[in-house]
């Protein structure tokens, strides 16, 4: 009897130990969710303000689209999300949207397929479905059916491309296949010489991104402002930020080194 | 003597004896494992009621594109009064029954006569490897099978099987692709068939040989022999291995979600052939496929009431396996 | 006419008469015989098929770096890095997951089998066993994902700053519904070896005077062993397999990344990644951009399986001595 009661205050106090040990040496862990547009960008911040503050922050980046984020974090789920659009009416409130950088989104079609441009009136035709055929598309070098990639619902580089490209009154076919990532429709524009779709300006590898409205679609261009499919990036919170989030923010916003890293692909704020 | 303690003497003893500590322990932990599983169904179908409430029977019923309903379920205002609820998830409910029906009916042949082979027909020596590949295809974890499908097959359809008018007759409606009812029914069929198998060749070998070599010794050949008497005696075990398949193929989430075409859809039989490349979405594939957007209460509770109509199916497959099972525990197969 | 010696009777084994030739059947029999056959070869096609493609595209991109080097935490895993990382969430998850569901099912299928009263509350545990059984891994994995999201739980993952909710998502919170998945099957086999014990065992052990548990500790058990082993090694293989909880219940990182605190517990309350989530992932259904690393991670993934249920066949054939008296 009196070994098992031991056994039994042994356990209690590893368990009391393991429960106490990390309240004692908590880390905070800021959590993301949210664009996968954002989500390159984020995960370079993250790496590097890991590397200048160690030991005192831990971050966990998960995806999903814009929508997600901004679900999550109304909820209390995450302690940040990450939107690539400009807030909407529909959107839950009390949050605030803290800008960190704006993207270009380029219209992207099969190497095999290299448009010499599209204007606004024709893009909107493709993605609406009024134009089925490349036959019926200037300048195309394939022939058939008109493949449209769009995103899910909850793809804020979606939102974007609707109020940027599509004047906000239009939408993109119904029946188009809606993939949930931009690698996802890189990937099927990549191996589908028909295929048309928009991402991110940072996953342009192996297709080919078209010029829009006689402007292409480049880093330069955006930053220069000549190119018009423009979107911030937004690191969203409930209310103002504080603590650990409200840190990493600031330092995203104002540090020399955020500044580099942004440079590099997405055009730094000012 | 009293009288009162004589009877008390000659009284049988009760009947309750009175368990020991170890029974009290044992049977302590297997109710709380009752509790624990019983809280889980209970709380799948009190998560999944407002979405039922919200639609009445009209739940199981089709109307609209149910992508869109999801969609707006999603972006559901976040005053509780104002929760969207819409659904009409008839097209994932008939998506499910097309794959899982198509997929246990084909299997169903097929696994008998495998049956049948593996048991008498086959050679020793290949008699003597079929068991192992039967254990082999049974192990094959369904990712990989997802992935054979995505990166081989379905691009092979595409290329293959879809023609161009056909993809863009239907554009604006839905988007064919490699992956749809056709790639899902063969995989589905597959991952489902060595369970059949196993379950068909087990029964055949237990049918008493006496029977078949009476029949034999009547002059019966070989293939009526076992088709007469053999899959006739084995038919409750056959029967109980359509429910475990079955109940198989309803469960399976990931591979479905790699490759029955992401789309919400029912397809139309009176597309003729083309039917098959339409895309579906099973229930447990819609789950998977969504799972991201459960923060938000009234999307979490429509994937709740998905879930509940898998539990209950399961339940009912369940009570389908115990009552088909009884004739062969008469026979004194547990 | 002189008395025929009687032939003498042909050594047994040995067929002496002709066997039935399928050229004398009916149509209709040779039809059912050619489409027997049919089945059958189509099966060892299609067995052979995914052996032959999986062995060749895994293996022509399997280098043994990429099984000691851990993943690159880039989304795009074409260029770089290998699967460590999954390899040993795999590992550490279904330990997690068989040494919950051992001991349950173990103790379960004992109160089944040796006790099992009240009879109603004996067949409702049956019954709830069942459940488990047929349900779908994803229902049991959204029903993980709600309850842990509760700050009650968040010492089992970790709560984020600024968040109202628990993380939810961790190796011991996969494990514990990993366990679940693999209960049924130590139940089931742990059943049946415990049926196949014949009665006169228990009854000789309790005439020798020894109380029920100790007859089931120092003589069922043991003998058991086996049942218990096949029963274990087929819970493995389903926890190897599966999918569906690893995504909504893991966290998904590609490294392991253990929260802070005592090494051992800091390491189930972080995330990782396992085989099937890695394949997953890099498949055209996830980001998709390294189908080759998929192909390698499916193969390595296949080889363990299939490791898993031989030794479940031969655990379950036995071994030749086992005690006499249960022959």
């Amino acid at each position: 009897m009196l070994r098992r009661s031991t056994t039994l205050a042994a356990l209690a106090t590893v368990a009391a130990l393991a429960l106490a040990a990390p309240a004692a040496l908590a880390k905070t862990t800021i959590t993301m969710s949210g664009s996968t547009s954002v989500a390159p960008l984020v995960r370079a911040l993250a790496i590097k303000y890991v590397a200048l503050h160690p030991g005192k922050v831990g971050f966990k980046l998960q995806q999903g689209g814009s929508d997600i984020g901004i679900n999550d974090v109304a909820h209390g789920r995450v302690t940040i999300g990450n939107a690539s659009r400009k807030p909407q009416p529909s959107d839950p409130g009390g949050l605030v949207f803290n800008r960190i950088a704006y993207d270009a989104i380029c219209v992207i079609t099969s190497t095999a397929n290299p448009l010499p441009g599209l204007s606004q009136a024709q893009v909107q035709s493709i993605f609406t479905g009024r134009t089925r055929s490349w036959s019926q598309v200037p300048g195309a070098r394939v022939h058939g059916a008109i493949d449209i990639f769009t995103r899910t619902a909850t793809s804020g580089t979606a939102d974007a491309f609707r109020a940027i490209f599509l004047g906000n009154t239009l939408s993109v076919a119904a029946s188009a296949p809606a993939k949930s990532s931009n690698g996802l429709v890189n990937q099927s524009v990549r191996t589908d010489n028909n295929a048309i779709g928009f991402v991110s300006l940072d996953f342009l590898r192996g297709v080919r991104a078209i010029p829009y409205q006689g402007v292409a679609c480049t880093l330069r261009n955006a930053k220069s402002g000549q190119y018009q499919g423009i979107r911030p990036f937004s690191l969203v919170t409930r209310g103002a930020a504080t603590g650990a989030a409200k840190a990493f923010i600031g330092w995203v916003q104002h540090s020399a080194a955020a500044r580099a890293i942004i440079n590099t692909h997405w055009i730094p704020l000012g | 003597m009293p009288e009162a303690a004589l009877a008390a003497r000659l009284r049988p003893a009760r009947r309750w004896s009175r368990p020991e500590r170890a029974e009290l322990w044992l049977g302590a932990l297997a109710v709380a494992l009752l509790a624990l599983i019983a809280g889980m169904v209970v709380f799948v179908f009190r998560q999944a009621w407002p979405s039922f409430s919200g639609n009445g029977l009209s739940w199981f019923l089709s109307g609209g594109n149910a992508n869109t309903q999801l969609a707006d379920i999603y972006h559901s205002p976040a005053d509780p009064s104002h929760y969207l609820y819409a659904l009409r998830a008839f097209p994932i409910l008939y998506g499910t029954a097309l794959s899982t029906g198509l997929a246990v009916a084909i299997a169903l042949p097929f696994s008998v006569l495998c049956a049948l082979f593996m048991v008498e027909f086959a050679p020793p020596g290949i008699a003597r490897l079929m068991t192992p590949t039967v254990r082999f295809l049974a192990a094959v974890p369904s990712v990989v099978y997802g992935l054979i499908g995505i990166l081989v097959l379905a691009p092979w359809i595409n290329t293959h099987l879809v023609s161009e008018s056909f993809k863009l007759d239907v554009k604006p409606i839905v988007p064919i692709g490699g992956g749809g009812l056709l790639l899902a029914t063969l995989i589905l069929t597959v991952m489902i068939a060595p369970i059949m198998i196993a379950i068909n060749a087990d029964a055949l070998q237990n049918v008493p040989r006496s029977w078949l070599e009476g029949s034999a010794a009547l002059g019966v050949n070989r293939w009526r022999t076992m088709w007469r008497i053999g899959v006739r005696t084995a038919r409750p075990a056959i029967a109980a291995g359509v429910v475990l398949a079955t109940a198989r193929a309803l469960g399976e989430a990931i591979m479905l979600a790699m490759v029955s075409g992401s789309f919400i859809f029912s397809p139309n039989p009176l597309d003729g052939l083309n039917f098959l490349l339409e895309p579906v979405q099973p229930l447990a594939a819609t789950i998977v496929v969504n799972s991201e957007g459960l923060t938000v209460k009234p999307f979490g509770q429509t994937l709740y009431a998905f879930a509940a109509v898998l539990l209950v199916s399961s339940m009912m497959l369940s009570i389908t396996g115990w009552v088909v099972r009884r004739p062969l525990r008469r026979q004194g197969v547990r | 006419m002189a008395a025929a010696t009687a032939p003498a009777p042909p050594p047994p084994g040995v067929r002496t008469r002709a066997r039935d030739s399928a050229a004398s059947w009916p149509l209709a029999d040779r039809v059912g015989l050619a489409c027997c056959w049919a089945a059958g070869l189509a099966l060892a096609l299609v067995a052979a098929a995914i052996v032959i493609y999986m062995a060749w595209k895994g293996i022509s991109q399997l280098s043994p770096s990429l099984l000691v080097q851990h993943p690159t935490g880039d989304v795009d895993q074409s260029k770089a890095g290998g699967f460590l990382d999954p390899i040993e969430g795999t590992l550490l998850l279904t330990l997690i997951g068989i040494a919950l569901a051992v001991p349950i099912g173990v103790a379960t299928a004992l109160w089944l089998v040796e006790y099992g009263r009240p009879a109603p509350l004996a067949r409702a545990v049956e019954s709830s066993v069942e459940i488990i059984a047929g349900a779908p891994s994803v229902v049991l994995a959204l029903f993980g994902l709600t309850v842990f999201s509760n700050t009650f739980f968040s010492f089992m993952s970790f709560r984020p700053t600024g968040a109202d909710l628990a993380y939810g998502r961790s190796f011991l919170i996969a494990g514990i519904v990993m366990s679940l998945i693999a209960l049924p099957l130590v139940v089931g086999a742990t059943r049946e070896a415990l049926l196949q014990v014949p009665n006169h065992v228990r009854e000789a052990s309790l005439a020798l005077g020894k109380t029920k548990a100790a007859t089931i500790r120092r003589v069922l058990l043991p003998t058991i062993r086996p049942g218990i082993a096949t029963g274990t090694t087929l819970g493995m293989g389903r926890i190897v397999g599966d999918t569906a909880i690893v995504i909504l219940l893991l966290g998904n990182t590609l490294l392991t990344e253990p929260q802070e605190g005592l090494p051992g517990f800091g390491l189930l309350r972080g995330t990782g990644s396992t085989l099937t989530s890695y394949v997953y992932g890099n498949s055209p259904a996830g980001e998709g951009n390294a189908p080759e690393k998929a192909y390698a991670a499916a193969f390595v993934l296949m080889v363990i399986v299939i490791a898993l249920n031989a030794l479940a066949t031969r655990l379950a054939r036995g071994r030749d001595g086992g005690p006499a008296w249960i022959r």
